[in-house]
């Protein structure tokens, strides 16, 4: 048994514990991954699952003519993969369309 | 694309020449000799010697880059305070002059520029006497009278003290941090070398394990340091490219938040990074390194292999 007040008090407990359990972080992470060769991946973690991530990934392979997808990570969420290096575009068109706040964005990679 | 523009040999070639010319115009004779001399001797020592073209192609870009948007700009900045000609930069410079001034970004270095070159055109003295004008009419203002410091007047009061006791900070108010360009060689066509990876840890005095974390995390590969203290890293991926990275590693964990000062010292507390600076004593946390979502861009039968 430990006695309450010896232990030491870590002002930050609740600021790790609630960054690790809100993965969200309240930012939306854009990022790129290198496939084989030149190809690209661009992945956009973090949006609301208020969203309906199906309906903007199709608005999205229209726009900017490339594949993607919706994938469904245990830790993460729903992410966005879109093919290519679409980090302006979907940067552009996600605060145009008004879904995220431009400091909200945080791009990754190169 | 980009790699495909500046593997070609033609645009190479263009490239360093135009670079030499850069070099001619933009410097001071001693300077152009020693760059060049030391340059290249210095990539040959530490890139992989196999691959001449990378070695060329690497060093040109260095070279333009580093006279181009850089060196001019920050010489510039630095001759400042004692040299008044502006096309020539200061004899100090010279050592470093192979360095890259991986401030953080061209924007702001622009618009400072063009605020010095005016502080520079207006000789020195004529800013300083000005200061001092103001100083001695706001005092001027509160003798007698029993009113309040307005806040411009506090703001001024405090700019012209800090003017008056950081002369080197008169012309920018912007900490100089000077430091050498990443070294980036392919290796093959799936990886990449950052052969002073560990120099520029010590350079930025963090732990490599640090600065690998974020590479990796924000390049979305992996890599590892390997026997000659070189970063192999998978992917391919260019000078420029590495070097927009650890400018923003430099921006969030090296540089004071506060003053921009880079003589800080990096803490784990409680499993959250600190950054304490050295200059003006502010503490603020940094964020933590999260390689985040990693999509699966292997192959996927090897994954399920390996799982399985
Ligand atoms: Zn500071």
């Amino acid at each position: 048994m430990s006695i309450q007040n010896l232990n030491t008090f870590d002002p930050f407990a609740d600021a790790i514990k609630s960054s690790e359990d809100d993965v969200q972080d309240g930012l939306v992470h854009v990022r790129i991954q290198q496939r084989n060769g030149r190809k690209t991946l661009t992945t956009v973690q973090g949006l609301s699952s208020e969203y309906d991530l199906k309906k903007i990934v199709r608005a999205c392979k229209k726009e900017f003519a490339c594949n993607g997808t919706v994938v469904e990570h245990p830790e993460y969420g729903e992410v966005l993969q879109l093919q290519g290096d679409q980090r302006e575009n979907i940067c552009q068109w996600l605060t145009k369309s008004g879904l995220v706040k431009p400091e909200q964005l945080k791009v990754h990679g190169f | 694309m980009d790699e495909d523009m500046i593997f070609d040999p033609s645009l190479k070639k263009k490239k360093k020449k135009k670079t030499g010319f850069d070099m001619d115009a933009a410097l001071a004779g001693e300077q152009g000799e020693s760059t060049s001399v030391e340059a290249p001797a210095e990539t040959g020592d530490v890139d992989l010697p196999e691959d001449d073209n990378l070695d060329l192609d690497n060093f040109g870009k260095k070279k333009k880059k580093k006279k181009k948007p850089f060196f001019n700009l920050e010489e510039l900045e630095n001759a400042l305070p004692e040299t008044p000609p502006a096309e020539e930069p200061e004899p100090q410079e010279d050592e470093v002059i192979d360095d890259l001034d991986l401030d953080i970004d061209f924007s702001k270095t622009k618009k400072k520029k063009k605020k010095k070159n005016v502080d520079e055109i207006v000789p020195d003295d004529d800013g300083r006497g000005e200061d001092q004008e103001n100083v001695e009419d706001v005092h001027g203002d509160w003798i007698g009278s029993d009113r309040d410091y307005t806040y411009d007047e506090l703001l001024e009061r405090v700019f012209d003290i800090m003017r008056e006791k950081n002369p080197s900070m008169v012309s920018g108010k912007k900490q100089k941090f000077v430091m050498r360009p990443p070294q980036v060689v392919r290796i093959g066509t799936k990886k990449t070398s950052f052969a002073n990876f560990t120099e520029i840890c010590k350079t930025l005095h963090r732990q490599p394990k640090h600065l690998l974390d974020f590479l990796l995390a924000e390049l979305g590969t992996s890599g590892s340091v390997d026997g000659n203290s070189q970063l192999i890293i998978k992917g391919r991926f260019q000078q420029k490219q590495i070097e927009n990275v650890l400018r923003r590693y430099i921006k969030e964990y090296v540089t004071c938040h506060t003053c921009r000062s880079p003589d800080t010292i990096l803490q784990k507390d409680t499993r959250l990074f600190f950054l304490q600076c050295e200059t003006c004593g502010s503490r603020c946390s940094v964020a933590s390194i999260k390689s985040g979502f990693q999509a699966v861009t292997g192959k996927r039968a090897a994954i399920r292999a390996k799982t399985a």
